[in-house]
């Protein structure tokens, strides 16, 4: 077995943050005081292996701890405990190294230059990765031609759209062809098919041998890309494991999805006492008024009769229900009681 | 919570090859002058900087041109009392040249903070910050533009003011002028680095510039002799780089002072050269390590 390209042992992160004052003079403002300082639990003893030539995901809500564990494994953190390694070199210790075998995309579209054109982009970061001038015209020739971006890559970024932003900024990753790619929300803010494409080039990126640890709160997103998932929340990893174990590990469960109108919120505490009723979650529905709900029973069909009952007595309508297969969401609703859009 | 499973993917790749990616000096350099010259292209493309940049060399010192100009009396009766002061009855070239040289020096100042402070508005400072180029190239090398362009806009200035109003302003030897120039230069790039931490450590420059800047202009007798600040004053503008290299300048260009006469200032500028630079890296480091901790990179 190989060892893993990277290795995170309880690694934590805990921010001392000032007290909110209310009767605080100005001044007070400038006086240290260590009892008016609390401590923010931003990671919680994280732990895992990433294996070469894999995608690793990091999956949970926005706050969850996602962005603040990539950061530490970029070295722009340091970790409060723990310890973690990528391509065997120490993120504390061996920072340096760390940064030569990593490519990062944190804050997509704003991690480049918008006043200077795609080309510049890459020639300034080539450089910055100590990448010799005649290796890095080939390297970002291929890179613009392979991301279709060849025909606008002496065009001021700005005038690019967020997809092709996103795509210079993976460019920049990938310049000195590090063996780990760190993606942090990469589609985020990008259009249905911008979004695709990218899906479509991550993947190839792995094919070609690199490893990559993204963070996501898209669930299809996580489900479609990676090969193992972390599913995280409150800065703690609750769930480990591939996409597919990950959601047979709720297959005992049923999920009903229903659609009901005039539906009073408060019987969501109602329907969750019923017995063999592990969950519930309900949502309103912007688009039609209506409210979605998902039901998480051991035996849908014995809850069946409730359900109908207590829906009618508060003259709500059920306009659609379904038994659907279990989601990622779905496991991360079973083990959290909330929803990852939270 | 579920164990991690170490058992996929059994895949073997092939480690992609970073071997061409070592730092070495010329990789380093070559990083420097790339940081550079983003901040050049990036400059040029904001024509009314450029524009501003011609302009202000002239604008600047001239309001303190007339306030003398009125202070000096009918038929400029009070210039012997001012060049008792000041060495000379000049006061247009003893004021343009304090005055040019504070500007000079006061843009490479705060240009460091400035443009770490710009890389955190824009988003940019992080992802510079992932690369394996040296911290200390990130923080210098963008200000190298500023540094070349701020020189061109001294030189301007004095040749705007040799066209327009008819005023030499340098008169002595050139040579000695330069080589002030570049013993200030270490000293300035040392309490920019300084300040370049204050700025990833409030997340704000323009309230420090104003004050510190306002500061250094009174401190530095920029504009008028330094003889006429109280003692305690005094006192103060002896720890301040700026005042050696306004003095000495002056004393070159004003007095036709030779480098034995501005020994005592070339002394004081090589000292500074030495502790300021080695003081702002040690500010620096100290604070981009608490940035780490605290994760003040990446904040507004």
């Amino acid at each position: 077995m190989n060892k893993p390209i990277v290795q995170v042992q309880a690694l934590s992160k805990i921010y001392q943050q000032r007290k909110p004052k209310k009767n605080g003079s100005f001044w007070s403002k400038f006086r240290p005081n260590k009892s008016a300082l609390e401590d923010l639990v931003a990671v919680d003893q994280v732990s895992f292996d990433i294996h070469r030539g894999e995608i690793f995901g990091l999956l949970g809500p926005n706050g969850a701890g996602k962005t603040t564990t990539i950061k530490m494994l970029c070295t722009l953190l340091e970790p409060t405990g723990g310890k973690a390694t990528v391509s065997g070199y120490d993120i504390v210790r061996q920072a340096d190294q760390v940064r030569q075998h990593l490519g990062a995309v944190l804050t997509g579209e704003r991690s480049i230059y918008w006043k200077l054109t795609g080309r510049e982009n890459l020639e300034y970061f080539a450089a910055l990765y100590h990448i010799p001038p005649k290796i890095a015209r080939g390297r970002i020739d291929a890179l613009l031609d392979r991301l279709s971006l060849s025909s606008r890559a002496d065009d001021y970024v700005e005038r690019y759209s967020s997809g092709m932003k996103q795509r210079i900024a993976i460019a920049k990753a990938l310049l000195a062809m590090p063996p780990v790619i760190l993606l942090d929300e990469p589609t985020v803010g990008l259009d249905p098919q911008s979004a695709r494409n990218l899906r479509e080039l991550i993947l190839e990126i792995k094919a070609e041998g690199h490893t990559i640890l993204l963070t996501t709160h898209y669930m299809e997103e996580a489900d479609q890309l990676c090969d193992r998932i972390g599913i995280i929340d409150q800065g703690t990893i609750i769930a480990l494991d591939t996409p597919g174990v990950l959601k047979q590990s709720i297959d005992e469960l049923d999920v009903m999805q229903l659609e009901i109108e005039n539906f009073d919120p408060t019987l969501t505490e109602v329907l969750k006492r019923l017995p063999t009723v592990e969950n519930v979650v309900s949502n309103h529905l912007e688009a039609n008024g209506a409210w979605s709900l998902a039901l998480y029973t051991t035996d849908s069909r014995d809850i069946l009769p409730n359900l109908i009952n207590l829906i009618g007595t508060k003259s709500g309508q059920i306009r659609h229900m379904e038994i659907v297969q279990p989601t990622l969401e779905d496991v991360f609703i079973s083990m959290t009681g909330k929803q990852l859009r939270e | 919570m579920t164990t991690i499973t170490a058992d996929r993917p059994t895949k073997q790749y092939p480690l992609p090859d970073t071997t061409l990616t070592q730092r070495s000096v010329v990789s380093e350099l070559r990083a420097l002058l790339i940081m550079a010259r983003k901040e050049w292209i990036i400059f040029t493309r904001y024509p009314s900087w450029v524009i501003a940049f011609i302009i202000w060399p002239v604008i600047f010192p001239l309001g303190a041109i007339f306030t003398a100009k009125a202070l000096s009396g009918p038929d400029e009766a009070s210039l012997p009392a001012f060049a008792a002061l000041a060495g000379t009855t000049d006061y247009v070239a003893f004021i343009i040249i304090g005055l040019l040289i504070y500007m000079w020096l006061n843009i490479t100042l705060w240009d460091v903070g400035f443009q770490l402070r710009n890389e955190q508005m824009r988003g940019t400072l992080e992802s510079n910050w992932l690369c394996p180029t040296w911290r200390f190239s990130i923080l210098l090398g963008p200000s190298l533009t500023k540094l070349g362009t701020s020189l061109f806009f001294l030189i301007l200035g004095v040749v705007e003011y040799r066209l327009i109003f008819g005023v030499r302003l340098i008169q002595g030897n050139l040579a000695l002028i330069l080589l002030v120039l570049v013993l200030v230069i270490p000293s300035i790039y040392g309490i920019g680095v300084a300040f370049g931490s204050l700025v990833i450590r409030f997340k704000e420059a323009n309230a420090m510039v104003f004050l510190v800047r306002g500061i250094f202009m009174i401190f530095t007798g920029a504009s008028y002799p330094l003889a006429v600040l109280p003692a305690w004053m005094k006192g103060v503008a002896a720890w301040l780089p700026l005042t050696y290299a306004i003095k000495s300048i002056r004393d070159v260009s004003l007095q036709g002072a030779t480098l034995i006469d501005i020994l005592p200032e070339l002394q004081m500028l090589a000292m500074f050269a030495l502790i300021v630079p080695s003081a702002g890296y040690l500010i620096f480091r100290f604070t981009e390590r608490r940035a780490r901790r605290t994760g003040a990179l990446g904040q507004y």
